[in-house]
């Protein structure tokens, strides 16, 4: 087992009648890339907001690199990415780049957190002047500039456009790659699929699912066949043979099954008119939906 | 901290919005009670350089109001959720805040006092110039705790209007736009009492080669401590 970065023991967090966390524990190891996955009111900030030492549970234990997480947090060894946070507007990105590296005690060269971030070249521009996009690459330089060994960072691809998500994951597998930790919550299933080796799936506050992309896939297990389809019954889509669970979305129809071939033969035989067919193995957003119970509509 | 003092500084010296207010907003208002209206109640001697350390104090004292509505932004802008993140303490943050902000009072002391000198005319003894800075700079500090707690007591624009008032009133009561003297008995007693008259009669006395009264110290010693609590209390509060 490698070092633990982050423990959590038994941690429960109530807000009034809310239940935001219930009983959860919580490793993550050395090295390890996190995605902490979940519906809207899972649980996914105040998890992190624990984790940071910002909120403190109600019952149980958190630690971070051994010791309380906000001591870890004041010691430097830990870069934050937040969702609600803000910036001083009227400075330049290089001086606010240059004051935040300064209050960790071995920070990369600012310029070097900037180019990681792709922000180099607004070095020189008023951080007020500054589009959402730029200012979230901002965010990403000040979480990176104090070269913590710890990363944590919630929805970091939140208004970035393609480049931008592209260098932002880049500069964490650069950093994992040498044996530093990353914890990310986000909505994009497929970054959890391309970037994380571990998924923690929260629902209701608890953790539902925890294991390799993989693993977590394998849970729900089988495939699906999607295809088009006018005029679609449900209850002739339903005793297909194979067929585990239907979703019709207008004309295009996705049928979960333990037995694509079966499933194929039935479907060509019942529609003459059916489009568009292929087959897929089940996807992240799938467990998603089937293990966190979040209706697809 | 030593990083963020230095951007923090950056910040105030940058701020043109608030060096005219707070600098040659008051210079302006000096050289037209002196050199156009004429207001000079009876009763004091040097009128210029009694309204010179008026104005020098008037001006100081919105620098160090002036603290609060920097925070007060920076609340409703999310800086200090970010700060959070930091290894920055938030007893850091306050003192870096207090150090820019004591820094950057001295600006609305010198050019006032410059304007004096040079402008209209004001003579003094030479020890008591540096003495009038130091003494007028020490008369802002309970403005200064005063800002701070407004500002982590209300958010955004708000908190700026909320101080404009305040400011106003408190200028209005000790004396610094139009003397004590010139006030009825019953508004002058209350005035005697008030944070800026303390503020002002530092600097009054010292152009009579007079050590501030004991009784000045203490008003302004009680509401420094005042202030400060009610600024702990609202950042404990905020936090």
């Amino acid at each position: 087992m490698t070092k633990s970065v982050w423990e959590m023991r038994a941690v429960t967090k109530t807000y009034g009648p809310v239940t935001a966390l219930a009983d959860v524990d919580l490793d993550v190891g050395e090295g390890e890339t996190v995605a902490v996955l979940g519906p809207n009111g899972a649980g996914k900030s105040t998890l992190l907001s624990i984790a940071l030492g910002l909120r403190t549970p109600g019952s149980g234990t958190a630690r971070v690199l051994g010791r309380p997480p906000l001591e870890a947090l004041r010691a430097g060894r830990v870069g934050v990415l937040l969702q609600e946070s803000g910036l001083l507007e009227d400075v330049r990105v290089g001086e606010l780049v240059a004051a935040v590296a300064g209050m960790y005690p071995r920070p990369l060269p600012p310029e070097r957190a900037m180019r990681a971030a792709g922000v180099e070249d607004l070095a020189r521009r008023r951080v007020g002047a500054l589009s959402g996009g730029q200012r979230q690459r901002v965010r990403f330089a000040l979480c990176v500039v104090g070269d913590p060994d710890v990363l944590v960072l919630d929805e970091p691809t939140v208004g970035l456009d393609v480049e931008g998500r592209r260098a932002l994951w880049q500069e964490v597998r650069a950093r994992t790659a040498q044996g530093r930790t990353a914890v990310f919550a986000t909505h994009y299933l497929a970054e959890a699929d391309d970037y994380a080796d571990r998924v923690v799936l929260l629902a209701g506050g608890r953790v539902v699912a925890d294991g390799s992309v993989s693993t977590v896939k394998s849970l729900v297990g089988g495939s699906e066949v999607r295809c088009t389809l006018y005029d679609a019954d449900l209850d002739d889509l339903e005793i297909l043979p194979g067929v585990l669970q239907v979703s019709v979305e207008g004309r295009s129809v996705t049928l979960r099954t333990k037995d694509s071939d079966a499933t194929l033969r039935g479907l060509f035989a019942m529609f003459d008119d059916v489009r568009d067919v292929r087959v897929e193995s089940t996807d992240l957003e799938s467990a998603f939906v089937s293990l966190t119970g979040e209706g697809r509509g | 901290m030593g990083s963020y003092l230095r951007l923090e500084l950056a910040r105030g010296f940058r701020n043109p919005v608030g060096l005219i207010m707070t600098t040659f907003f008051p210079l302006g208002l000096y050289l037209l009670f002196t050199l156009v209206l004429d207001v000079a109640p009876k009763g004091i001697g040097d009128v210029g350089a009694y309204t010179m350390v008026s104005m020098a104090t008037y001006g100081a004292m919105g620098s160090a109001l002036f603290i609060g509505g920097a925070i007060a932004l920076e609340r409703s802008k999310g800086w200090l959720a970010q700060l959070a993140v930091t290894p920055l303490p938030a007893h850091g943050y306050v003192t870096a805040k207090l150090v820019s902000g004591a820094v950057t009072v001295l600006p609305s002391i010198v050019v006032v006092l410059a304007g004096g000198a040079l402008l209209t005319g004001v003579r003094l003894p030479l020890g008591t110039w540096p003495l009038l800075v130091v003494l007028i700079w020490a008369g802002a500090l309970p403005f200064a705790a005063l800002g701070t707690a407004f500002g982590y007591s209300i958010k955004g624009q708000v908190a700026s209007l909320a101080m404009m008032i305040v400011y106003f009133v408190l200028t209005v009561l000790g004396g610094l736009w139009l003397p004590v003297e010139s006030m009825p008995e019953g508004m002058r007693v209350v005035a005697e009492y008030s944070p800026a008259y303390a503020a002002g009669s530092l600097g009054w006395r010292a152009l009579d080669g007079l050590a501030p009264s004991g009784s000045s110290l203490a008003v302004l010693a009680a509401w420094t401590v005042l202030f400060a609590a009610l600024a702990l209390w609202r950042y404990r509060r905020a936090v």
